[in-house]
Parts: structure tokens; sequence; C-alpha cells
């Protein structure tokens, strides 16, 4: 098994490229109102999985403040935005953790078992998450359709991560030689080996 | 990548081409399409170069001279094809037009097997299902169908056809991603020139807003970088036969599309049964390709 330890800086360097790459991918669709009656569309929660596998805690601490700064950015800065956070940064830790810790098998998304697993997972994480911002959003904002907005963030964060992630993931593990990590020594975990 | 992780990239690809026409939506009418294909496979090609610079550097080290043709042999076929779809679908309507381009799955092992190349009797199955689909979905139009686009289409699915085979040898041969980008910038330039013909004020002829701006980004990132790429890298482990009767699927999608979002983004589609069934065919075809049953088939020997 293969070990890399990270510098500080190297560490930061990958956190600041990754919110970089979070607001290229989400910032176009803030602007625009794709499908009119559907504001928030956000094809960005397809690198969630890819944050929390490949990069662990920096991936996750990225994701979450790509968000925050994508708020600040579009004026949508409440203080659910806390609750968006914390929902952000676990999506991708949760990834992280089944990946590099609860699962007895190395990340690989190479037979239709390991495939079903990881849509399992982005469920759970997607019901997780929309558990955690729902109800602050009721209360900053008591005139959202509460069950809408709930479908709205299940819908981001289950289709987006099966139908542009998956594919992402095997692109990335399989051809580009990514490799998953393994959350207790935070090292790579060759899911070739 | 194996064949599995294959298709299933296949089918991501097919579901990116397929929101295109949502993308275009929001490009207004005075940004020529030329124009858009000109700066977004620009904007790709150019992100693919700054993100794999030394990868694509050193694909242009060992081997240039025949990746750089292969490039240009490529985008010619990408450009010429497009451009018959474009005037064939004029005579159509969006379903009839959007069946008939699946004619490819039928054209390709045709070709192959002109190529002396072996085709899988379960592709050979797939395609006389999506064919038999596509003849169902005409069903009830006959009268309709224009001579002349129809023949404009399956020279369009001719080339196509052509220049799968093409990429799926290239894929083979060259690093995907390298090839990728190359592809990006030279249809970039190819359209750029042609977009200078017809529209000499070129950059200077769009009202620029942020909503443009927003739309061709987002094209250049999902439809030229992503499925561009993806597209090379599961061509490289599926055959091209499998990814045409993948591809196919883009019906489909397109029929979801006209059916739940709004008039103002696609053309709407009422379904008739023939159109169902049609749809029904195309589906088991994939299905057929897509499955694989020699497990079972073992099990129960």
């Amino acid at each position: 098994m293969k070990c890399e330890k990270r510098s500080p800086l190297r560490m930061i360097l990958t956190v600041v490229t990754l919110i970089a790459a979070y607001l290229i991918v989400s910032v176009p669709f803030k602007v625009m109102e794709i499908i009119p009656g559907f504001t928030d569309i956000r094809p960005v929660s397809m690198l969630q999985p890819v944050y929390g596998i490949f990069f662990g805690i920096p991936g996750s601490l990225a994701f979450a403040v790509g968000n925050l700064i994508t708020d600040i950015l579009f004026d949508s800065l409440r203080w659910s935005s806390i609750a968006g956070f914390i929902a952000n940064f676990l999506g991708p830790f949760c990834f992280y953790l089944y990946w590099g810790k609860l699962s007895r098998t190395p990340f690989a998304l190479k037979t239709m078992k390991n495939i079903l697993r990881h849509v399992a997972v982005i469920v759970v994480v997607a019901l997780m998450e929309a558990s955690i911002i729902t109800p602050s959003v009721a209360i900053s904002y008591p005139e959202v359709d509460f069950g809408l907005f709930f479908g709205m963030v299940m819908i981001n964060s289950v289709a987006f991560p099966i139908l542009l992630g998956i594919p992402l993931l095997i692109v990335m593990s399989e051809e580009l030689g990514l490799k998953a990590l393994t959350v207790n020594k935070g090292h790579r975990k060759d899911s070739r080996e | 990548m194996n064949k599995l992780q294959a298709n299933l990239c296949l089918v991501c690809v097919t579901l990116l081409w397929s929101t295109e026409v949502i993308i275009f939506a929001c490009i207004p009418d005075s940004v020529a399409p030329f124009a858009t294909t000109a700066i977004t496979s620009m904007i790709g090609g150019v992100l693919l170069l700054l993100c794999f610079f030394k990868r694509i550097k050193t694909a242009l080290k060992n081997g240039g001279k025949k990746l750089l043709l292969t490039g240009v042999l490529l985008s010619v076929l990408n450009c010429g094809y497009n451009v018959m779809y474009q005037y064939g679908l004029k005579k159509f309507d969006v379903s009839s037009g959007a069946f008939t381009i699946s004619m490819t799955v039928v054209i390709l092992p045709v070709i192959l097997m002109m190529k002396r190349q072996n085709v899988d009797k379960k592709t050979w199955v797939s395609a006389i299902l999506v064919l038999t689909g596509i003849v169902i979905s005409y069903l009830g139009k006959l009268g309709t169908i224009s001579v002349p686009g129809l023949l404009m289409l399956i020279g369009g699915c001719v080339i196509r056809a052509y220049y799968i085979i093409r990429l799926n040898e290239a894929a083979r041969e060259f690093d995907p991603v390298p090839l990728s980008a190359l592809i990006a910038v030279i249809v970039g330039i190819f359209s750029f020139v042609i977009w200078f013909v017809m529209q000499p004020a070129t950059f200077g002829a769009i009202e620029w807003d942020t909503r443009i701006v927003a739309s061709l980004f987002i094209h250049a990132y999902f439809i030229v970088m992503f499925a561009q790429t993806l597209n090379i890298f599961a061509q490289r482990n599926a055959t091209p036969a499998a990814a045409t009767i993948i591809y196919s699927l883009e019906i489909i999608f397109s029929l979801i599309w006209g059916m739940t979002m709004p008039a103002s983004i696609v053309t709407p589609i009422t379904p008739d049964v023939f159109m169902m069934i049609g749809a029904a065919f195309i589906v088991l075809g994939n299905l057929a390709e897509i499955l694989s049953f020699k497990r079972k088939a073992v099990k129960r020997l």
C-alpha cells in the first residue's frame, strides 16, 4: 500500500484549487434560470463524492467553503447558510467515511454490486443533507414551500451524483489514476491492489 | 475501465448530448450556431489544455503528426455529419427526425461487415430491435416523410457511423485527453472560419449578457470538455457498434425532455402509440446490448 504524507502548504493549495473548481462549475448555474420555475439546479453536486473520496477532509472543507462563497457572491447569505455549510461538509465527508473506513472493500466502481452500494450511499447522504438544510430554510423563509424545497435538495443531491458523478468517478479512478483515501491515516489506498 | 463502466459512461454521454437542446434554448437565436460551436469548442479545448498540459505536451511529442492528422480527420467528419443533420432535420418534425438519426445503429454494423470486421450476434439483435423501433415510429406518418430530407439524414448517418468507427480506433491508439483537446480546438477553428465568413463581425455581432456567457460556459464544460472526453475514454473499452446502440438512447431522453420541459425550452412532444412502441423497442435493443446474459446461461447448464 502506497502512503503519501501531505504538507500543510500542499493541503492549502489543494483546498484552494478545489474551491476554484467548485466555483467554475457552480457560478454559471447561479447566474441564470435554465428551467423556469426551478431556481436552483446544482450539477455541482456531482463533485461531492469526488471531493470526499479522493480528497477526504480537505475536499469536504473545499465543498462547504465553495458553497458558502457562492452564497456570498449571489447575495443569499442567511442564517440558514450555517446549516448549508454543515450539510455540504458532511456530504463529501460521508463518502470519505464510507469508502475509506466502513466499506470492507476498497473503492472501485467495477461491479454492479459496488455501483449499487455507492448509489445507496448517495441516497442516504441526500436524505441527511435535506434533513439538515430544509428545517433551517423553513425557519429563515417561512414563505418557502417546505416539501418542494426538500424535494429539490433530494433531486439535486441524488440525480447529479448518480448520472454525472459515477462516470466522473470511474474516469478519475480508472483512467486518470486518482486513488481513494482511507480514513484512519489519511493515506491513499490503491483500489487496484 | 471495464465493459460495464464503459457502457455507463456512454449512457452519461448520451444523456449530456440530449441536454444540448435545453442549453441552446438559453442562447438567443441572434447567436449563430457556428458561433456557439466555435466559442464552446475553444473554451473546452483551452480548459483541457490548462488542466492536462503535461499530458497533452507529452502526447504531441510522441507521435504528434499522426495525432494531429487523426484529430483533423475526426473534426472534419464531426462537422460534416452535424451540417447534414442540421439541414436534414429542417424537413422533419422533432420526433421523426430524432428517430431517423438513430439509423446509424443499423448502418454502422453494415460498414463494419464491409470492412470484414466481426460483429457480435448480440449487436445484430440490438440493431434489428432498434431498426424495428424506428420503423414503428414512422407508422402513421409515412405520407409526410420528405425524401430529400431523409436522404440527407441517411447521408449524415453514414458519415457519423464512419466517424464512430474512426474515433473508436483512435481512442485505442492515442491518449483520450490530448485527442479530445485536439478535436475541440480544431472543431473550434473550423467553426470560427465559417462563422467569420457568414458574420465578419464575429464576437462584435453578439449582444453579450451574463445569460449568454453562462450558457456558453455550461456547454463548454459539460458537452465539449466532459462528454467528449468521457466518450473517447469509454470508446476505448467498447465496440463501435455497442457505442452506437447506446447513443440511440438519445431519442428516449429527448422524448422525456419533450414531454416534461416547458414549451419555451423544448418543442413539446405528445407521443402517439407508435412512438411509444418504437421507443420501447429502442430500449429493448439497448438492454440486449448492455446486459450480459452469459453468466445466467452457464448457471442454468
